[in-house]
C-alpha cells in the first residue's frame, strides 16, 4: 500500500484522472441514490427540500467537494516545487481537481432548494 | 514473399553504390500485396484509407436519404414518399451518418494518422485492425441493403422501445439496425482498444506523455471514450434482439421489464458519442490552426485539461436526453447542470484557438476556411445546446426541429467542417499532390451558405412548432416558407459537397506536385515520404521536443538516411519500438504480424452469424460462430516465437529485448483495456438488472431464488483455484522459472471447466422461464454471460498448455501467460459480484 502511494506521486500522471473519476463517483452515488430513495421509501412532498435524503446527499457532496480541494490544493503546492513532466502533471491534475470540485458544487446545488422526489 | 506496390520518391534514402537501400528491404517486409491478396494487408495507412473511402462512400448515401427528406418536407401535403418510406429514410440518415460516417472515418483518420505523428511505423495490434475494417464494411453492408429491399430500420436513429420492438415493428428492419449496427460496433471497439494501447506504448524513443502531440491526446480520449461508452449500446442491442428474437420481455411492462431501460443503455452510449465524434475533429483543429498561424498553441496544458474534462464530463449527461420521460426534478437538475458544465472545457479551446489565431500570423488558406466555418458554426451549436440543457426550455422545444437544427450545427460543425479542414490539409501526405484553391474555395462557400440556410432557419420552424420526424405536415401553420428556403439551402449544400469531392478526386491526376511539407507543419507525419510508405519511417528518431520538424528542419532527412533507431531489416521482422507509457523510454522492441487472411475470413464468418440471425436461421448461425471463434484461435496461434512470428530473439547490441520475450508487452496493455470495455458492459449489464428490480412497474422477484448458491459457490471455488494457479504460474514465469508450466496450464484449463460445469449445471436446474419474465430473462444473459468468459478462459489456457509443449511459451518466451492472466482475474472479479447480485443479494433482501 506504501508503495503504491510512493508511486502515486504528485507528479504522477495518474493524478490527472483521479479527480474527475472521483467526480463521476460523486454523481452516479447521488443521481443512484436519489433515484432508489425515490423508489424505495420517497419522503413526503410537503416536506419541500427539507428531507432528510437531501441532507445526506448534502453531507456526501460536501466531503467529496472537501477531498477535491485539498487535492487540488496539494497538487498546486507540490507542482510548483517540480519540474519538467512531473511539473505538468501536477499542475494540470491540480486543475482537473479543482474543476471537479467545481463541478460538484454546481452540479449538487440543487440539493440545497429543491424536493427530492417530484 | 509479398510484392511491392508503391514507387520511391524523393524522402526515400537515395540509393547506395551497390543498387539495394534501405528502403529496398524495408519494403519487402512491409510492403502491400496486390489482387486478391489485397484482403490479407494490416498495414496501418492502406487500412487508414480503406475506412476513410468506405466512410465518405456511406457519407454519400447518408447525404442522399438526406436530400429525400428535404425534398419530402420541401412544400407542404407532399407525398413524393409514403410514411413508412419516409420513417425508413430518416431512421437510416441518422444512422448511417452517426455509425457508418461520422465514427468509422474519423477512426480511419486516427489509424492512419497516429503512427506517423508518434513516430511508429504502424498500429501495436494491425490484424486487429483489419478484422475491425471488414466487421464494419460487411455490417454496413448489410445495414444499407436493407433499404434496398424496402426493410429498412424505420423506428428513428436511437430505436426506441416499444416502437422498435416486435409488437410495432414486425418487420426485419429493428433487426438490420441492431444486428448490423452490433457487428459495427465489434470495429469500432476493436480500433478504439488499440489505438489507446498505440499510443501509450509505441510512441517514439523521448516522446513523454506531455510532448505528445495534441491530436494524441484527443484521439487517446476519444478511443478510451468508445472503450467505455460503445458497451452499454452493445449490451442494449443484444437485450433487445433477444427480445425480438425469442420473446424475452427486457423492455416490456407486462413481463416485468421496462421500455426506459431502453433509452438508458442507449444515451449512455448516445450522449457520449458526441464528444466521441467532436474530440477528434477538435484534435485536427488544434493541429492546423497552430500551422496557420505559425507559431505554438497557446495553453497546451489548458487543451490537455479539457480534453480530460471533457472526456468524463460528457458521461454524465445522458438524462438531457430523457428530460420529458418523467424522471424526478432534483435529477433533471443534476443532468441539467452537468450540461452547462460541459460548455467550460469546450469554451476552453475556443479560446486557446482565438488566443493563438491572435498572437500568431494566421495564413488563411484553404484549410482555413474550414476551422473558420467550424468555429463560427460549432460555437452556434453548443450556445443552443446549453440552452437545451434548461429544463423549460428543452420541454418547450422537445421533438421540434429546433432539436433538429442544434443537432445538426454540432454534428456537422463539430465533425465535418474541422473533418474537411483535416482532408485538404493532409491530402499533400495522402496522394503527393496539391488541391485546387479555386473549386476547393468553390466548395468551402457553398457548403457554409448551403448549410447555415438549411439549419439556421430550422431553428424558426422548431419554434414554431414543427415536430421532427413528421412525413409531411399541412398548410398554413406558417412553416411553408421556411421549409421550402431550408430544402433548397439543402440543395445549395450538397453541390458545395459535390465539388469538394470533385476537387480531391481531381487533385490525385490534375493537382500540382506538393513540395515537401508544404504547410510547414511541426508534426512528425510530415517526416514521412508523400505518400507515405508502409513502413512510414526508415529509422525512430529520439524526440524530446512538441515541435519536431520546427525545431529540426532536418530530421526528414536524416530519418530517411536511417541515421536514427531500429535502422535494420535483416531481420525480417516488422519492428518498432515499445516504449514507456510516461517517459517514452524506449523498453522493447515490438514486432508486428504480418499480412494474413485470418482477419478477413474471421470477419466473413461474423457476417455468416450476422445475416443467418437476420433470416432466423439459428443453427447455421451456431456453426459460424464456431468457425469464426476457430479462425481467432487459428490467427492468435501465430504469435510470440512461433516461427511465423519471431522465433529467434537476436537483437543488434544496445537495443531493448523483443516484447515478446518481456512480461509487459503491449498485449498485456491491449487486453487491460479490453477488459475495460468489458467491464463497462458488465457494468451496464449489473445497471440493468438493479433498475429493473427498483424501478419496473411490473418486475416480479420469485418467493425463492431459483439458482442454487451452493452450486455457484462451488463454480466460484473451482475459478478461484484455478486463476491462483495461474497467478502462481506467471510469478514463476516472471522469475524465468518454467517447470511444472504445461501441466499448471492444463490443471488450471480443467479447473475452469469445472466452472463451466457447475455454471451449466445451475443454469439447467434452475428451472428458468425466460419468455415469461423480464426476472429470468435478466438472470439467464447473467449466467451465459459467466459460461463464455469461462469457457474463454479454460480454452485460451489449454492453448497455452499446447503453445509450452511446441516451445513457444516458456520462460524464453514468457508473453502470453501475462496476458491470459488478465482473463482469469477479469473472470475472478466479475463471477463473485454475479454470484452475489443475482445469488445473494435477492436472499438478503427480497422483492
Amino acid at each position: 500500500m506504501q508503495t503504491a502511494f510512493k508511486r502515486l506521486h504528485l507528479g504522477h500522471p495518474a493524478h490527472l484522472i483521479i479527480g474527475l473519476t472521483l467526480w463521476s463517483i460523486w454523481f452516479v452515488a447521488v443521481y443512484g441514490g436519489l433515484s432508489v430513495a425515490c423508489a424505495v421509501a420517497p419522503p413526503t412532498p410537503d416536506q419541500g427540500s427539507l428531507t432528510g435524503l437531501n441532507l445526506g446527499l448534502g453531507i456526501f457532496s460536501v466531503a467529496t467537494t472537501a477531498l477535491l480541494v485539498w487535492l487540488a490544493w496539494a497538487g498546486w503546492k507540490g507542482g510548483r516545487e517540480l519540474t519538467g513532466r512531473p511539473r505538468f502533471n501536477a499542475l494540470v491534475s491540480a486543475g482537473l481537481y479543482l474543476f471537479s470540485a467545481f463541478g460538484v458544487v454546481f452540479t449538487g446545488m440543487p440539493i440545497i432548494g429543491m424536493p427530492p422526489c417530484l | 514473399m509479398t510484392t511491392i506496390n508503391r514507387q520511391a520518391t524523393p524522402q526515400d534514402p537515395q540509393e547506395p553504390e551497390d543498387g539495394r537501400t534501405l528502403h529496398d528491404d524495408l519494403h519487402e517486409i512491409w510492403g502491400n500485396p496486390r489482387g486478391i491478396k489485397a484482403l490479407t494487408i494490416v498495414n496501418h495507412t492502406t487500412l487508414g484509407l480503406r475506412f476513410m473511402i468506405t466512410g465518405m462512400a456511406f457519407f454519400l448515401l447518408g447525404g442522399i436519404l438526406s436530400m429525400l427528406i428535404r425534398t419530402q418536407l420541401a412544400t407542404p401535403d407532399q407525398n413524393f414518399m409514403t410514411p413508412d418510406i419516409y420513417s425508413q429514410v430518416t431512421t437510416m440518415h441518422g444512422t448511417v451518418m452517426m455509425f457508418l460516417f461520422a465514427i468509422p472515418v474519423l477512426e480511419g483518420l486516427a489509424i492512419y494518422m497516429i503512427p506517423k505523428m508518434i513516430g511508429a511505423r504502424d498500429l501495436v495490434c494491425p490484424r486487429l485492425t483489419s478484422l475491425g475494417y471488414f466487421c464494419y464494411l460487411f455490417g454496413g453492408i448489410i445495414l444499407a441493403s436493407s433499404l434496398v429491399i424496402e426493410m429498412a430500420p424505420n423506428a428513428g436513429w436511437f430505436m426506441y422501445t416499444p416502437l422498435s420492438s416486435s409488437e410495432y415493428s414486425p418487420g426485419l428492419g429493428s433487426d438490420f439496425w441492431l444486428l448490423g449496427i452490433t457487428f459495427v460496433e465489434i470495429s469500432a471497439l476493436s480500433a478504439g482498444v488499440e489505438i489507446v494501447v498505440s499510443i501509450l506504448r509505441t510512441r517514439t524513443q523521448g516522446m513523454a506523455l506531455h510532448k505528445m502531440p495534441l491530436f494524441a491526446w484527443y484521439i487517446l480520449a476519444m478511443a478510451l471514450m468508445i472503450v467505455v461508452g460503445f458497451p452499454p449500446l452493445i449490451l442494449g442491442s443484444i437485450l433487445l434482439e433477444l427480445e425480438r428474437a425469442v420473446g424475452m420481455p427486457f423492455f416490456q411492462v407486462a413481463g416485468g421489464g421496462d421500455p426506459l431501460l431502453w433509452q438508458h443503455l442507449f444515451w449512455l452510449f448516445g450522449h457520449p458519442e458526441v464528444y466521441i465524434i467532436f474530440l477528434p475533429a477538435a484534435g485536427v483543429i488544434s493541429t492546423l490552426i497552430p500551422v496557420f498561424a505559425g507559431r505554438p498553441i497557446v495553453g497546451y496544458g489548458w487543451v490537455v485539461f479539457a480534453i480530460i474534462v471533457t472526456g468524463f464530463i460528457s458521461f454524465g449527461l445522458w438524462v438531457h436526453h430523457m428530460f420529458t420521460v418523467g424522471i424526478p426534478q432534483l435529477a433533471q437538475a443534476f443532468f441539467s447542470a452537468a450540461s452547462m458544465l460541459v460548455a467550460v472545457p469546450t469554451a476552453i479551446q475556443v479560446f486557446v484557438w482565438l488566443a493563438t489565431l491572435w498572437l500568431g500570423k494566421p495564413k488563411f488558406k484553404l484549410p482555413m476556411l474550414w476551422v473558420l466555418g467550424f468555429l463560427i458554426i460549432f460555437v452556434c451549436g453548443g450556445l443552443t445546446g446549453v440552452m437545451l440543457a434548461l429544463v423549460p426550455f428543452n420541454w418547450q422545444v422537445h421533438d421540434t426541429h429546433f432539436v433538429v437544427a442544434h443537432m445538426h450545427y454540432v454534428l456537422v460543425g463539430g465533425m465535418l467542417f474541422p473533418l474537411m479542414a483535416g482532408f485538404y490539409y493532409w491530402l499533400p501526405l495522402f496522394s503527393g499532390r496539391m488541391p485546387s484553391e479555386t473549386i476547393g474555395r468553390w466548395g468551402f462557400w457553398l457548403t457554409f451558405l448551403g448549410f447555415n440556410g438549411t439549419f439556421l432557419i430550422m431553428h424558426w420552424t422548431g419554434l414554431l412548432g414543427m415536430p421532427r420526424r413528421i412525413y409531411t405536415y399541412e398548410a398554413g401553420n406558417g412553416w411553408e416558407i421556411f421549409n421550402l428556403l431550408s430544402s433548397v439551402a439543402s440543395f445549395v449544400m450538397s453541390a458545395g459537397i459535390a465539388m469538394v469531392l470533385i476537387d480531391i478526386a481531381l487533385h490525385f491526376r490534375f493537382g500540382k506536385p506538393a513540395k515537401h511539407n508544404p504547410w510547414g507543419a511541426d508534426t512528425l507525419e510530415w517526416a514521412n515520404a508523400m505518400p507515405p510508405s508502409a513502413y512510414n519511417f526508415v529509422s525512430l528518431p529520439n524526440i524530446e521536443t512538441r515541435h519536431p520538424l520546427w525545431d529540426n528542419p532536418d530530421l526528414p532527412r536524416t530519418m530517411a538516411e536511417g541515421k536514427h533507431g531500429l535502422a535494420v531489416a535483416s531481420h525480417g521482422r516488422r519492428e518498432m519500438w515499445g516504449s514507456d507509457s510516461i517517459t517514452g523510454k524506449v523498453r522493447e522492441i515490438v514486432h508486428l504480424p504480418g499480412n494474413s487472411w485470418w482477419p478477413f475470413l474471421a470477419a466473413l464468418a461474423l457476417a455468416v452469424v450476422c445475416i443467418s440471425l437476420l433470416t432466423r436461421l439459428y443453427p447455421v448461425a451456431a456453426v459460424f460462430v464456431i468457425v469464426a471463434g476457430l479462425f481467432l484461435l487459428r490467427w492468435s496461434w501465430e504469435n510470440g516465437a512461433h516461427p511465423k512470428a519471431a522465433p529467434d530473439a537476436e537483437v543488434n547490441e544496445g537495443d531493448p529485448p523483443l516484447h515478446s520475450r518481456t512480461m509487459s508487452g503491449p498485449g498485456v496493455w491491449a487486453m487491460a483495456t479490453f477488459s475495460i470495455a468489458n467491464g463497462s458492459l458488465f457494468l451496464s449489464y449489473l445497471f440493468g438488472w438493479f433498475y429493473l428490480w427498483t424501478v419496473s412497474p411490473e418486475w416480479r422477484m420469485p418467493e425463492a431464488s431459483p439458482l442454487s448458491l451452493l452450486v455457484l459457490v462451488g463454480a466460484g471455488v473451482a475459478l478461484t483455484v484455478g486463476a491462483s494457479i495461474m497467478e502462481k504460474l506467471v510469478r514463476g514465469l516472471r522469475a524465468r522459472r518454467d517447470s511444472g508450466l504445461m501441466r499448471g496450464f492444463y490443471l488450471s484449463a480443467l479447473l475452469g471447466a469445472v466452472q463451466v460445469g457447475l455454471v451449466l449445471w445451475s443454469l439447467l436446474s434452475a428451472g428458468l422461464e425466460p419468455t415469461q419474465t423480464s426476472h429470468d430473462a435478466v438472470l439467464l444473459v447473467g449466467l451465459v454471460y459467466a459460461l463464455f468468459h469461462g469457457a474463454l478462459a479454460m480454452i485460451l489456457t489449454a492453448m497455452q498448455g499446447l503453445r509450452v509443449r511446441c516451445g513457444y511459451v516458456g520462460a524464453h518466451a514468457p508473453f502470453e501467460p501475462a496476458v491470459v492472466v488478465q482473463l482469469w482475474r477479469y473472470n475472478l472479479v466479475t463471477f463473485w459480484v454475479l454470484v452475489g447480485a443475482l445469488g445473494v443479494l435477492p436472499r438478503v433482501m427480497g422483492g
